[in-house]
């Protein structure tokens, strides 16, 4: 079922940031949001999830850093049961490992808090932990800047793998033009908290309308990025 | 692991030996000739000279500094506390018994004080900058802003002198205990509210807790698990100050409520001289914050393991 929002607005110390937006989301949909620093990226995630929620929506998030993710004094299988609970979900080993092997991190210690991990690592255990309840979108913010590009690569890898032929739609918000054009169909641009074009990601590429695009198209070496 | 107690122990051991130096060292030098004022203690009127000479050679306060001290710690290292200079009797039973007072006071103070600064604080923290939360601010300024001693007379006043409902002197019954316990607890209910008010609001800022809530993590369940042992941290801290300075004003409120213990303990052994006694009060006192320290940073540990992590 296709999700939708209309007229989401966010006012912050007497400022727009987020003039009002309207989205439809299809079921398997590859959505990019990209944009400068400041343009609203966030913002209009989380105005999404929060009301996408609020309609009774299966919506998860990961957020740009393991550290706005995970509680430093509990363990991962502490915050792990947590999401399930969350859900209403009864405890499913085999869920677990499921999700632990498609992202490659079956041999993390649960016992051991977040620090106990790398970062790549606590990072795909967020991404693994906003699956349990195979949500309907997934949104995941920047969710490769804090790792280093080889590692980044691979865990988008894994997620496309993991999601490829499932119902569950990801929207990926980035600043880097060179994740979102190899991972999204369709990219979304946004500029002052507004988004001021929506494109398949070639046509995008090929001839942006906007100031804002140009000038994101424009940095030509997203091509040789890794990912 | 045996590098961090041994370490531990270490500074235990120098915390302790310098407080019992330091205080050896102020006693011996304080105005006033020790062997008079042992000699007065004990005798109760002027004595001549051949007396007071007596005095200085049975307390050691002629053989100078150093086999004063000497002879005063020997002894201890194998746990033998000495003798009263005044009254010739054993210094550790005195002592238990004036602990057996004191220790249930303190840990009552405490109790009473975590009682009312934690519900207070809690609702200060619900609603920060309502009219509630300056409410119970200034509340906790108030109690802050009381002095101890006044705040007991008042209670004294109060309670037993006009409604009569409580003894306000002595130690006779746990009724006696409700009172004095209601001074210190009041004192540290002031600045406990504050703190863990402030550990609360602290805890709620973490940048982890919206990623958390749109996980749907129930708002209760977010401030029992996330926000609550976070908050316990900068808490357990005070707390172990807290119960410093309670000590501190066990001394103050045993005098006011005429109560036996430590501080009547410690108040006539200064007046007296009574090295043996004083040093022992000082000892223990040094000891307790030792282990108290200690048990903090175990409990930080228990609480927070990043803490012993980086250490490592
Ligand atoms: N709580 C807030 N109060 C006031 N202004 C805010 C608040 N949160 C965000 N803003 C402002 O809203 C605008 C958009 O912020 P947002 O975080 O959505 O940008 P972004 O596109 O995600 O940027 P980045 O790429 O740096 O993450 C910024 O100008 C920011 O300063
Ligand atoms: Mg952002």
């Amino acid at each position: 079922m296709t999700l939708s929002v209309s007229d989401l607005r966010v006012e912050r110390a007497g400022r727009i940031i987020l003039h009002p937006t309207s989205l439809d989301i299809e079921p398997g949909a590859r959505i990019g949001l990209v944009g400068s620093s400041g343009s609203g990226k966030s913002t209009l995630g989380h105005a999404l999830i929060d009301d996408l929620q609020r309609q009774g929506r299966v919506v998860a998030q990961v957020p740009q850093s393991p550290d706005e993710a995970l509680d430093p004094l509990r363990t991962m299988a502490f915050h792990w049961r947590e999401a399930e609970k969350a859900l209403g979900l009864n405890h499913d080993k085999q869920r677990r490992q499921q999700l632990f092997s498609a992202l490659r991190i079956e041999h993390g210690d649960l016992r051991k808090r977040p620090w106990g991990w790398s970062r790549g690592m606590q990072q795909r255990f967020v991404i693994a932990m906003a699956l349990i309840g195979s949500p309907e979108l997934i949104v995941l913010d920047e969710p490769t800047s804090a790792l280093d590009p080889v590692v980044a690569a691979d865990t988008m890898d894994l997620l496309d793998k993991f999601l490829s032929g499932r119902r569950t739609a990801m929207i990926l918000i980035t600043h880097d033009l060179g994740l979102a054009a190899r991972r999204v169909s369709q990219l979304m641009v946004m500029d002052a908290g507004n988004i001021v074009e929506n494109a398949l990601t070639t046509d995008l590429l090929e001839r942006p309308k906007t100031q804002a695009a140009r000038a994101l198209a424009a940095h030509r070496s997203w091509l040789e990025l890794p990912c | 692991m045996t590098f961090a107690i041994l370490g531990l122990v270490l500074r235990a051991a120098v915390v302790v030996t310098g407080a019992a130096l330091l205080t050896f060292v102020l006693l011996w030098n304080a105005p006033g000739d020790p062997a008079m004022a042992i000699a007065q203690a004990r005798y109760n009127f002027v004595v001549p000279t051949e007396v007071l000479e007596q005095v200085r050679a049975e307390s050691g306060l002629d053989a100078g500094f150093w086999a004063a001290f000497k002879d005063w710690i020997g002894p201890l290292l194998v746990g033998d506390f000495g003798r009263s200079s005044v009254t010739g009797r054993e210094v550790w039973p005195d002592l238990v018994t004036a602990i057996g007072y004191t220790v249930p006071l303190a840990l009552m103070g405490l109790a009473i004080g975590l009682a009312i600064a934690l519900p207070l604080a809690a609702l200060a923290a619900r609603n920060p900058g309502s009219v509630l939360d300056r409410v119970c601010v200034a509340l906790a300024s108030v109690g802050v802003a009381i002095p101890q001693y006044w705040l007991g007379l008042l209670l004294i006043l109060l309670f037993a002198v006009h409604l009569g409902w409580l003894p306000a002197m002595g130690a006779r019954s746990t009724a006696n205990l409700v009172l004095p316990a209601l001074t210190l607890g009041l004192g540290v209910a002031a600045s406990l509210t504050r703190i863990i008010r402030s550990g609360i609001l602290e805890a709620r800022n973490q940048s982890f807790l919206p990623a958390i809530r749109r996980r749907g993590v129930s708002p209760s369940s977010i401030e029992r698990d996330h926000v609550a042992p976070h908050a316990a941290i900068p808490v357990v801290t005070v707390l172990g100050l807290e119960l410093a300075f309670l000590l501190e004003g066990v001394v103050v409120v045993e005098v006011i409520f005429g109560r036996p213990g430590l501080g009547g303990f410690l108040v006539t052994a200064i007046g007296a001289r009574d090295f043996p006694k004083v040093q022992a009060v000082v000892l223990l006192t040094a000891l307790l914050f030792v282990i108290i320290n200690l048990l903090i940073d175990i409990f930080y540990q228990v609480l927070d393991p990043r803490i012993g992590e980086h250490d490592a």
